[in-house]
């Protein structure tokens, strides 16, 4: 159990920063997910932590201590890998013994230890097993065993369901944070998928360009998304353009009260915030498709100016193709200059729906 | 049928240009031609090469500088194909370019440039010279003379072969063993090392079947007495006209060279088996 700490921690490749200026507190026992796309410097964190990077600047602090510079081998961290990176010339019992042996601890507690963390993984009869012969899900539980067996203060994992089927990943990352909670142990997972992010982590830290765009815990980063980009990566969102004046913000489809600066900015609608009725009007939106998810129907709205709006319906609502739908909005968010200035409409509260005839 | 067309021209060369001058050979020394033109059977030659001294001298000798080649070329390739795969930048790729260098020198070349070097009176001497300090003994003439010639030769082929092998070798895998608290001599002995054991068999049985039948660095570096196989071979052909003991020692040699051979092939052979 352990409180990492990171500090202004930069890291340039040449000209660029592949992290820039990033200050994090993950507490005793939490889970964090760094999610952003590729390229936003969320792996390059990651192994800065690990020692397989070394950061340009700043200084990470595992329980008040500078590890900054430690190499990886002398850091209380336990890394799981995307690629598994298991050792092919050992079977599954000397993969996770390994790091035990290089600590010269006793024959006895080694075959203990490693039989506890296979059975904590659900692999207890597969000690003798090449790892050749295993599937791709295995050879993850087999890499988490290997960096649990060694109880690690901070457990690092990078993308490591990247490759495997939904299914699977799915059923993996339960079981992970099931033996996170268990162990109490403090993890730093990265994804690209929010869905992961949204499922596991007590916080998340959304990161843009080598930046921490926002950290915060899931419901806050998908309810009040302080920027468009968090808005934008988290769930779906529907952008439309609109121009406010005098606390009013216009587009040909939507009139709503935005108490903000005059001026053009956007405005963020979730599709569960959204609701439509058939209109008569013959500059309405036009249902461009449904698609029946079974717990939802998702229809995508194809507005005069081009904009394609995605909305959730309950699952018997009928809305054929080519029907004219005025929208109904319950919550919004309104950006400008890619930052939110203002956030209506919590939920269940009914933002009044106008409609501007032309 | 596309197949058996494509390998069909080089399965003829192999045939003509290398099975048939070896059962050739073989049969010409077991099938001696007698005196009269008629052909019996006869191990004379074999006999005489395995009691001779000079020829076994001769055999020893090569035999000798394939292990000490081998031996070094695997000792000086292995740090460098490590440095190379494990390293990034400008420095590397001069690094690189420098082991790389000697594939593109004919050995002839080679050859006088070390004379020029190593030699009697050559760069190395001279520089001793004009920091006061003694004469250096030269390994020209001597059997280190081919020793120092085979390696730097044969370096790039086995640089080049060595990284191949660790290319296989995943950085995640390194990075894992390192993150298990393994340090850098460690991953090496237990991760890296296993799992190049194969490349490091092809490495040493290419460059052991090069080194044994080599020709130019033994005859221009290396002593007159007791010589490598490959010049003992062509003095025996063209200075003493003697065909069937310059077979014979081709046959010997060629036996040599296909236990190393099958060190290879072996490995080959599991390399296909391990694939899925």
């Amino acid at each position: 159990m352990a409180r990492l700490t990171i500090k202004g921690v930069s890291k340039s490749f040449g000209t660029g920063f592949a992290v820039n200026d990033v200050s994090l507190d993950v507490e005793d026992g939490e889970l964090v997910c760094l999610l952003g796309p590729s390229g936003s410097g969320k792996s390059t964190l990651l192994r800065m932590i690990g020692g397989f990077e070394r950061p340009s600047a700043g200084e990470i602090l595992i329980d008040a201590k500078d590890v900054t510079r430690l190499p990886p081998e002398r850091r209380p961290t336990g890394m799981v890998f995307q690629s598994h990176a298991l050792w092919t010339h050992w079977n599954v019992f000397d993969n996770i013994a390994f790091g035990l042996r290089l600590r010269r601890r006793p024959r006895a507690e080694i075959r203990e230890r490693v039989e506890q963390a296979l059975a904590m993984v659900g692999l207890a009869d597969y000690g003798q097993r090449m790892t050749t012969q295993l599937s791709g899900g295995q050879q993850q539980r087999v890499a988490l065993a290997r960096s649990l067996v060694l109880e690690p203060k901070i457990l690092l994992l990078d993308e490591p369901f990247a490759s495997l089927d939904q299914h699977l990943r799915e059923r993996l990352r339960e079981e992970v944070k099931d033996i996170q909670s268990r162990l109490g142990i403090t993890t730093l997972f990265v994804t690209h998928g929010q869905d992961e992010a949204l499922a596991l982590a007590d916080r998340i830290v959304v990161m843009r360009d080598g930046v921490m765009e926002q950290v915060a815990p899931p419901d806050v980063i998908y309810r009040a998304p302080r920027t468009e980009f968090v808005a934008s990566f988290i769930g779906s969102m529907n952008f439309i353009r609109v121009t406010v004046e005098e606390g009013i913000g216009r587009h040909e489809d939507l009139t709503l009260p935005v108490p903000v600066a005059d001026g053009p900015a956007v405005l963020g609608i979730r599709p569960e915030a959204l609701s439509l009725t058939p209109s008569e009007r013959p500059r309405a939106g036009r249902v461009h498709r449904s698609i029946d998810f079974g717990t939802h129907k998702l229809v995508d709205i194809d507005l005069l100016d081009g904009t394609r709006m995605k909305a959730m319906m309950p699952p018997e609502t009928q809305v054929p193709r080519g029907l004219r739908v005025e929208l109904g909005v319950s919550a919004f968010h309104v950006f400008r200059d890619g930052a939110q200035v203002y956030q209506a409409g919590a939920r269940g509260s009914e933002t009044e729906r106008r409609v501007s005839h032309a | 049928m596309v197949g058996l067309t494509l390998v069909a021209l080089p399965v003829f060369l192999l045939g003509w240009l290398i099975v048939y001058p070896i059962l050739s050979a073989v049969l010409e020394t077991v099938f001696p031609a007698g005196e009269n033109g008629a052909r019996a059977l006869s191990l004379a030659s074999y006999r005489f090469f395995f009691s001779d001294p000079y020829s076994l001298a001769n055999l020893q000798v090569t035999l000798w500088t394939t292990l000490v080649c081998g031996v070094l070329l695997i000792l000086v390739g292995l740090p460098i194909a490590l440095y190379l795969r494990f390293s990034q930048g400008r420095f590397a790729a001069y690094v690189q370019a420098m082991a790389i260098f000697p594939m593109f020198v004919p050995s002839i070349i080679l050859s006088y440039a070390l004379i020029r070097t190593i030699g009697p009176n050559g760069t190395v001497d001279l520089i001793l010279n004009a920091l006061g300090l003694p004469k250096l003994p030269t390994p020209y003439l001597t059997p280190w003379g081919p020793v120092i010639g085979l390696v730097w030769d044969n370096l790039p082929l086995t640089v080049l072969m060595l990284t191949a092998g660790l290319g296989q070798i995943s950085n995640a895998s390194v990075e894992a063993a390192r993150d298990v608290g393994a340090g850098p001599f460690r991953v090496f002995l237990a991760v890296i090392l296993p799992r190049m054991a194969n490349s490091l068999l092809v490495t040493a049985s290419f460059a052991v079947l090069g080194i044994f039948s080599a020709f130019t660095l033994p005859y221009v570096l290396g002593p007159a007495a007791p010589e490598m196989m490959g010049p003992f071979m062509d003095r025996t052909f063209s200075d003493n006209n003697d065909p069937l003991n310059a077979l014979t020692q081709a046959v010997i040699s060629f036996g040599f060279c296909l236990v190393f051979g099958l060190f290879y092939v072996r490995s080959i052979a599991r390399n296909q088996e391990g694939r899925p």
